[in-house]
């Protein structure tokens, strides 16, 4: 059935008014006449009914007091979870030392060296002058913990994510097992993974480590069966043709073959580790993360800046660097490839060395430009005369109350006043009528199990900021990719400021919006709406620009005015890139509204920053599972049927 | 329909380096019973397809490939001919039938002895080339012999000669992405001949190549195959490659053998109605040799007198020799002649209307085609 109408839409494109659309929507109909006559006398309450949920928050509790007793003694604890706290801390702290001893001049030198020979001679100074940049903002130190909790995580995730993606590119039962559970950890908030191993692990750097492979590991895992399923079929048929043994095959075809891929997951990979590493500072990863985290509980926006700025640079520098050496992979190697190698090494080495003898290993202190001070007056500035009282326009602060006022408050309270029951209802029939009824259950049964939770009222308050974010999102998403895939110049334009955005940790975005709106629901809608644009863009724009040429000729040819052209013939064509985008918007950004927890959002959010701060993990703990259902929810309802191999973002 | 049957009877003496009997491929749910089945065999492919959800990609196909021989599978898309070809090393495995090399069964070879095969005696030739990106052109063609375990030295050296002989000198550091579409097939060619193996596999190796190069590269292997005499197993669905290259074709449809033998009977005597559509528009006078046209000469003074031909010349050759001369020429072998050919025959053969058996125009004189040998003679000249 699924199938069947799938294709029934694909033949008539415009409207979903089209007949399977109908019969799906008179189904359910069909199905809560029967039901919610029945569900609304047993259990008439707007909110989700009492009688419907099941206390989870005692047993939690109970067994999060269990674990903390018997960390140092049960053998599960003493022989497994022990071992792996430790070598992540031993590594780490190893990792860490050695970055010290190597000194600022010569990890500077390394970095930039490596840049050199993976990237070309511009990244390299790019990456120098980064490097050099978090030492000025005096946040050398972080900037190495942070590094060093990186290299720790990174390695594990992309050992994980290789030995995953292994096994489901080889095998059809494991691809069929791991893509769902893959494809859905990519949809969910990185938040929702916090709990569950400080749950374990207790606060502090192994929980950090650990959250963040859980992270990072999924994109290394896809995209090394996707590299090792896309192989060009010929070209294993030829080597299967000169007799090579499976063994030789995977060697020297197979992954190869997918180095493409691979690279390409190493860099997603690392960058939603760092990402996470930054985020991960709730559960005690320290480092520049830990910075933004103490300064943005204190509103100081000066000192938080600080922090972000080195985390946006090593962003931009790790991103470049990894994507230019994937994109050099076609290239013939240059000529005396291993001697410049050589020499790029000897020539860190002599740095590092020189650090050392001259003992000037730490940062020194006379160079730290402080900017905390300056960007501190500069945002009082802001607060005395932008906040509130210009003259026509109104002041930031007052935007933020009136969107909260018009705009969140109502969207709240109606999602609160609705009988429970037809909130089902509606994401029943949004999820079926984009996606298969598959899709549907499964959001349904996610939004009935926070109900089960019994978080029903702080999820919908959650959600409430999200659909909010969302339509400004695709508002202000869809007009600029429109606008991207219409003019050549306004994409040039957009492209290196969508580059920038898209590669930032989803915490710095929290940053500036503090600074310009206070705290509140408010900034947490306006970090999710700047968090998820690029994407949205981007992708609208992709698929605008590849709309069948010979299409768009035609309607040109037979007179249509540019108007019609992207009415009938751009925006039909690209629906499912624009699905895509409202997809990949919806998730970006409940990730940041979650985060917004941080800096006031409330609701579901600030439960978990709440349980982590009191210990209260139960309370925690159930909001991280609303978190995961509502993630769920989310992504099923505005699940295209046929859903992407990648993603766009 | 067993037209292979009978042609493969004709062989006698040393054994085919591939012999095949009742070879069957079915794709599809419990494939194994299509075979046996005289009542599923017989149902065409849609009804097979509606009946079992089978697909027979091969049907019940038999041939012989004969040492040193340029043996041509041809047919159009869909007729079997890239399946048949993978069956011969089992890079997709055969439903039922019976496949030897050299004598060898190769269906109950292990999995070591079939490796062995791939590394040393069967080396293939891929439409799209199926070069490594990652490797220079020379490591693409040691790749085989690194395969076998060659070391690194001796495989560079063993390839840098066949990247000579195929015409690729100063491009062995590229990459494939950096070559033409013709440069890479030669790439492909010189892959599989550095193993060194006793057939080469092609399939439908030009197809995806610019017409001058494709022509380029048929005259290649022609050179190759003078030069070394290798056995070729050829598969294409261009009939003027098959005519050009083949010492004998085999003609597929539907995953049968319709009709096996030298360019001349497929073009000179068409099995049935869908060989004869095939063959329409090729040049008639290019393919068929002066023997299908000649005549017993009429007088000792026509046996003496007048240009000579090799029986095997064309006719368009021997058209020129007859005008240039304004008479009838001899067919001399050995310095005997064996008959003469004069404008009106060669007419014929242009017209189509000689040679022909059982065409609906058979208006052609009955004592022109008295002398003309049975195909099953032709076949049995070494060519």
């Amino acid at each position: 059935m699924a199938t069947i109408t799938a294709t029934a839409r694909k033949d008539s494109p415009p409207g979903p008014l089209t007949s399977p659309a109908l019969r799906k929507l008179l189904t359910l109909a069909l199905v809560a006449a029967v039901l919610v006559p029945l569900a609304a006398a047993r259990w008439a309450s707007g909110t989700w009914p009492e009688a419907l949920t099941v206390d989870v928050s005692e047993p939690l509790g109970e067994a999060s007091d269990w674990i903390i007793d018997n960390r140092d003694s049960h053998p599960l604890f003493l022989y497994f979870f022990g071992h792996v706290s430790n070598v992540v801390v031993i590594a780490v702290r190893a990792v860490y030392l050695a970055l010290l001893a190597v000194g600022w001049a010569g990890v500077t030198a390394v970095a930039a060296l490596v840049a050199w020979r993976a990237a070309g001679s511009r990244l390299a100074l790019g990456t120098g002058a980064a490097f050099l940049a978090c030492g000025l903002l005096g946040m050398w130190v972080p900037t190495l913990q942070t590094l060093a909790l990186m290299v720790v995580a990174v390695a594990a995730s992309v050992a994980v994510g290789v030995l995953l993606g292994l096994a489901a590119g080889l095998s059809d039962r494991m691809h069929r097992a791991l893509r769902p559970v893959l494809d859905t950890m990519q949809v969910l908030p990185a938040f929702a993974y916090l709990l569950p191993v400080v749950l374990v692990f207790g606060i502090g750097v192994p929980a950090a480590v650990l959250a963040t492979v859980v992270y990072a590991a999924p994109p290394m895992a896809r995209l090394t069966a996707l590299g090792l399923r896309g192989a060009d079929e010929e070209v294993l048929e030829a080597v299967e043709s000169l007799g090579a043994t499976a063994r030789q095959r995977l060697l020297t075809a197979r992954i190869p073959l997918a180095r493409r891929e691979l690279l390409l997951g190493l860099n997603q990979t690392i960058m939603m580790a760092l990402s996470m590493a930054v985020i991960a500072s709730v559960i005690g990863a320290g480092g520049l993360g830990d910075r933004v985290y103490q300064a943005l509980a204190s509103v100081d926006v000066g000192a938080a800046l600080a922090a972000g700025i080195p985390i946006v640079l090593l962003a931009v520098v790790l991103d470049r660097v990894t994507g230019a050496a994937g994109a050099r992979l076609g290239e013939a190697p240059a000529p005396h490839a291993r001697a410049l190698w050589a020499y790029a090494l000897i020539a860190a080495v002599a740095v590092a060395v020189a650090g050392r003898l001259t003992d000037r290993l730490e940062w020194p202190d006379g160079w730290v430009v402080g900017i905390a001070e300056p960007v501190n007056r500069a945002v009082g500035w802001m607060t005395d005369h932008l906040y509130s009282g210009v003259p026509v326009v109104g002041g930031t602060a007052d935007w933020a109350g009136h969107f909260t006022t018009w705009v969140l408050d109502p969207l709240r309270d109606g999602l609160q006043w609705l009988p429970w029951w037809s909130v089902l209802l509606v994401v029943a029939a949004l999820a079926w009528l984009i996606g298969t009824w598959r899709t549907a259950l499964t959001a349904v049964l996610a939004m009935a199990a926070i109900g089960v939770l019994g978080v029903w009222k702080p999820s919908l308050d959650t959600l409430s900021q999200v659909l909010a974010a969302v339509a400004v999102t695709l508002v202000v998403g869809f007009a600029t990719g429109i606008a991207a895939a219409r003019s050549d110049r306004v994409e040039r334009l957009l492209r290196p400021v969508l580059d920038v955005f898209q590669t930032m940790p989803q915490f710095v975005y929290l940053i500036p919006v503090v600074a310009l709106f206070g705290v509140g629901r408010a900034p947490a809608v306006a970090a999710a709406v700047v968090y998820a644009l690029p994407a949205v863009v981007r992708i609208t724009a992709q698929g605008l620009r590849q709309v069948d040429p010979a299409a768009l000729e035609s309607a040109r040819s037979l007179g249509a005015t540019s108007g019609q052209q992207l009415r009938q013939v751009q925006l039909p064509l690209a629906r499912p890139a624009l699905l895509l985008a409202v997809n990949q918007g919806v998730v970006l950004v409940l990730a940041v509204v979650i985060i917004g927890g941080l800096v006031g959002g409330g609701a579901l959010g600030y439960d978990v920053v709440f349980g982590l701060a009191q210990g209260d993990l139960a309370t925690g703990l159930v909001a991280g599972a609303a978190i995961v259902c509502l993630g769920l929810m989310l992504d099923r309802v505005t699940q295209p049927t046929e859903r992407r191999a990648k993603k766009g973002a | 329909m067993s037209t292979a049957a009978t042609t493969t009877a004709g062989t006698a003496g040393d054994t085919p380096v591939f012999s095949v009997g009742g070879l069957w491929k079915v794709f599809g749910p419990k494939a194994d019973r299509v075979p046996g089945d005289p009542e599923l065999t017989a149902l065409g492919p849609a009804e097979l397809r509606s009946r079992t959800g089978c697909t027979a990609a091969v049907r019940d196909v038999s041939f012989d490939v004969r040492k040193g021989e340029v043996f041509v599978v041809m047919g159009l898309s869909g007729s079997g001919k890239s399946t048949l070809v993978r069956c011969l090393t089992r890079l997709i495995e055969p439903t039922a039938g019976t496949i030897a090399i050299d004598g060898e069964d190769v269906r109950a070879m292990d999995g070591a002895r079939l490796r062995e095969l791939r590394r040393h005696r069967a080396a293939m030739v891929f439409q799209h080339f199926g070069l490594l990106p990652h490797r220079t052109v020379l490591d693409n063609v040691a790749y085989g012999l690194q395969i076998q375990g060659v070391g690194k030295a001796e495989r560079r050296e063993r390839a840098a000669e066949v990247v000579a002989k195929v015409g690729l000198e100063g491009m062995e550091q590229r990459r494939p992405a950096q070559l033409s579409g013709g440069q890479r097939q030669r790439v492909g060619l010189a892959r599989a001949l550095a193993v060194d193996p006793e057939v080469l596999l092609f399939d439908e190796p030009f197809s995806a190549l610019d017409p001058l190069i494709r022509r380029d590269m048929q005259e290649e292997v022609v050179r190759l195959h003078r030069e070394e005499g290798r056995t070729m197993v050829f598969i294409t669905h261009d009939l003027q490659e098959a005519l050009k290259l083949g010492d004998r074709i085999a003609l597929m449809r539907d995953g049968r053998v319709v009709q096996l033998g030298t360019p001349e009977e497929i073009v000179g005597s068409p099995a049935d109605d869908y060989v004869r559509a095939f063959v329409r528009d090729v040049p008639r006078e290019q393919v068929m040799t002066v023997r299908t046209a000649m005549r017993p000469a009429a007088s000792a003074e026509e046996a003496d007198g007048g240009p000579a031909v090799r029986p095997d010349a064309t006719v368009s050759e021997a058209i020129e020799a007859v005008a240039r001369a304004g008479g009838p020429a001899r067919v001399m072998e050995q310095g005997r002649c064996l008959g003469v050919v004069d404008s009106a025959a060669l007419l014929d053969v242009v017209a189509g209307v000689a040679g022909m058996t059982g065409v609906a125009g058979a208006a052609a004189p009955a004592r022109r085609r008295e002398p003309t040998p049975t195909p099953a003679a032709v076949s049995e000249e070494p060519v």
